[in-house]
């Protein structure tokens, strides 16, 4: 094999890459790139499958959904979702880090970690199914209340607490993944760094003020934006547990979309729904990159 | 250069032809068969009483008919319905399909179902119940059931018999009143609903017949519906008032999958709307049957009119390649005798006029008494389009009427603009 200039591939090198991209080139193209064409496409028609014509309709569907209030009102939800959800996952998420982090026995650190992690192994349908049920009139949940005292809540089934339930059920399905990153990021942090803390007299909140925080920015970084691209889009346990009620409370974007699509079949207007919330997650996190830009090294 | 691209390229080109050539026709549905017989693809809900009868009436006429081999394969309801729009909208759809009645009108509206060869048979169908079924002038299938979700109500007696109250109620005024004695409240919430209909179909159903039993339509000439007339407004204002005056029932299960029959069968209701399919519901599954059926009175002194969906009924594909056979089978299955005993398997109410009215099919579903009075009442709820955007728009403007959130008349003009809009895109 020679190279006839620097940098260019040999033409075995260049079979070995195309042999071995082709494949997941095709199911990129065939699962992600055509039909997101297709949906933005689609977006400009009044679609629907089973009709004879799907006359173009221009930016109808964009002026639709100004209008429509089940849709303004699952767009507040889904910053509600989104708003609480993610700071109380990271906050949580952090701090059991830092808890598992500071365990010595190896043992015991891995134990922790692995049942943090299991509710993000299970599916989260399942997972969603046994939170309704513990969520029910009769369910677990009540009954502990009940064993303090307290009155059964109508957790699912009231409009103020029906997004909280879903948020808690969440958290509790999500963080595994975000605490194995983060204990990942403290990992990386030398340890040189403490113990010069440690000899200036640093307590241990102003190391994890000057030292922790600032040196996990990036880390933070990737689980902010992997957990908002996430968050954004949450549905499962949307459908399951609520399927948006009371009152439409529950209703997020994805849910109104998987509706319009496959319950009304009005695809053309799923999808500019769907480009609406392309859109979103793509503005947030472009903002979330330039935002969290950091300029150091260790 | 072209070499170079070739090289680049062929490899994408070669392995996309692969994956076209193992899906090419994988997925569809044999129409012929290789011993000379008709094969007849038919698709229904994994119903078990459905499948059961279904089964029966496949033996029955394959025996009769030795050229003809029927595959009956059967989805759960949620999984049925995406199929049918994935198949119909992929140009491969079975032969046959047990429709609900409500979806034949879109299909039929695409020229994707094959009409009736001819139409004989309609003047033996009640016309509710055939509705959803005729689009232009023509049928396009044979319902078996007529789907009936009024004039019934789930009482149990024995809460009737403890508080002293005359049984059964006979007038709306005696209903609501019972409701009112009957309802248990407990530290400020409700325990034991007097009166239930909370649900997305309940109310919309009740919404309607109140609209019918006062004299009134919902459709307007030109093809819309008016929910702002004022016996729109009275027959809301009655509804909500279960909630917010006569406290019978509340919101805290609306929208939920603890439907009223489900909340009447575990004993925290006395008295449920519900069409007669909860009475085998609350015998089979929830293993209850200290309860009664009776008829639910008018809303007015006029005879209790109700608005009914088409019911679950046969409709055969366009595309089909042995439709005239599979247009026999349909008509043979609504045949009076195969007919009743359909509905009798399945314990639903006979689109079929001959059977409704043979005191033979009364007497092997007794229970069923009081749904075959009311047929008389019942008229088709009409073209609703989406009939799940519908029922939505209503129910949505119906709980927050409910909770205070708006008024009936803001409440019912939003549901109107909603559905006419939604009618309008259908049209």
């Amino acid at each position: 094999m020679s190279r006839t200039r620097k940098g260019a591939l040999t033409r075995a090198e260049t079979r070995f890459a195309v042999f071995s991209l082709t494949p997941v080139m095709l199911l990129f193209g065939l699962f992600s790139l055509i039909p997101i064409v297709w949906g933005i496409v689609l977006m400009f028609y009044e679609y629907n499958p089973l009709n004879l014509h799907s006359p173009f309709i221009g930016m109808d569907n964009f002026r639709r959904l100004l209008h429509d209030e089940v849709f303004l009102k699952s767009f507040r939800n889904t910053f509600r979702f989104v708003a609480i959800a993610i700071p109380a996952n990271i906050v949580l998420t952090l701090s059991i880090a830092i808890g598992i982090n500071q365990i010595r026995s190896r043992l015991w650190k891995n134990t922790f970690r692995t049942l943090f992690f299991l509710p993000v192994v299970a599916p989260i349908a399942g997972s969603a199914v046994v939170w309704t049920t513990m969520f029910n009139k009769d369910g677990m949940i009540n009954i502990m209340l009940n064993m303090f005292g307290l009155q059964s809540v109508n957790w699912l089934g009231d409009p103020v607490t029906a997004m909280l339930s879903i948020i808690l059920m969440t958290l509790w399905a999500d963080i595994g993944y975000n605490i194995v990153i983060f204990m990942t990021g403290l990992d990386a942090i030398p340890d040189v760094f403490y113990e010069a803390a440690r000899l200036d007299g640093a307590s241990g909140l102003k190391a994890f003020r000057h030292i922790t925080l600032p040196l996990l920015s990036r880390t933070s970084l990737f689980v902010l934006i992997m957990t908002t691209i996430s968050y954004l889009q949450m549905f499962p346990q949307f459908k399951i547990m609520t399927n948006g009620e009371p009152r439409n409370e529950t209703r997020v974007m994805a849910l109104d979309i998987f509706d319009n699509a496959f319950t009304y079949m009005n695809m053309g207007y799923a999808s500019a729904m769907a480009f609406v919330l392309l859109l979103i997650v793509l503005i947030i996190t472009v903002l979330q990159i330039r935002l969290g830009r950091s300029g150091w090294e260790y | 250069m072209i070499k170079r691209f070739a090289r680049l390229f062929v490899p994408f080109l070669i392995s996309g032809l692969v994956i076209v050539g193992c899906n090419s026709n994988s997925g569809g549905e044999p129409n012929g068969s290789s011993d000379g017989k008709v094969k007849l693809v038919w698709w229904s809900s994994d119903n078990a009483a459905f499948e059961g009868a279904n089964k029966k009436l496949i033996e029955k006429y394959q025996a009769a008919h030795g050229n003809v081999e029927i595959d009956l394969q059967t989805f759960p309801y949620d999984a049925l319905i995406q199929k049918l729009k994935a198949a119909f909208a992929s140009k491969n759809p079975p032969d046959i399909v047990q429709m609900f009645g409500t979806w034949v009108t879109e299909y039929a509206k695409n020229g994707l179902l094959e009409p009736a060869p001819d139409d004989a048979f309609k003047s033996e169908l009640y016309d509710a119940a055939l509705g959803a079924y005729l689009y232009n002038g023509k049928v396009y299938g044979i319902p078996n059931e007529y789907n009936i979700e009024n004039d019934g109500v789930l009482v149990h007696k024995k809460m009737f018999d403890d508080a002293g109250i005359a049984y059964p109620p006979k007038t709306w005024d005696e209903v609501i009143g019972a409701a009112k004695r009957l309802t248990v409240t407990e530290n400020g919430a409700i325990k034991i609903r007097g009166l239930d209909m909370t649900s997305s179909d309940s109310t919309n159903f009740m919404f309607l017949a109140m609209i019918l039993q006062q004299g009134a339509k919902y459709w307007t000439d030109d093809g819309h519906v008016n929910l702002t007339s004022p016996e729109a407004m009275k027959a809301m204002t009655a509804l909500t008032d279960l909630l917010t005056k006569e406290k019978v029932s509340d919101l805290t299960l609306a929208g939920s999958t603890e439907e009223p029959y489900m909340v009447f069968f575990k004993g925290a209701s006395a008295m449920t709307t519900a069409g007669p399919w909860t009475i085998s519901e609350g015998k089979d599954t929830f293993q209850v049957s200290d309860f009664e059926y009776i008829p639910f009175p008018s809303f007015t002194s006029q005879p209790p009119y109700f608005a009914a969906e088409s019911g679950w009924g046969e409709v055969v594909a366009k595309k089909s390649k042995h439709a005239k056979e599979a247009w026999e089978f349909v008509r043979f299955m609504a045949e009076p005798e195969n007919a009743k005993a359909w509905n009798v398997q399945t314990f639903t109410v006979p689109a079929n006029k001959k059977v409704a009215e043979d005191p033979e099919f009364v007497q092997e579903v007794p229970a069923m008494k009081t749904s075959l009075e009311a047929l008389q009442y019942g008229q088709w709820i009409g073209p609703v389009g989406d009939r799940d955007y519908w029922f939505k728009a209503v129910f949505d403007q119906f709980t927050s009427i409910g909770a205070g959130k708006i008024s009936v008349e803001d409440g019912l003009k939003k549901a109107q603009d909603a559905i006419n809009q939604m009618l309008d895109r259908n049209q």
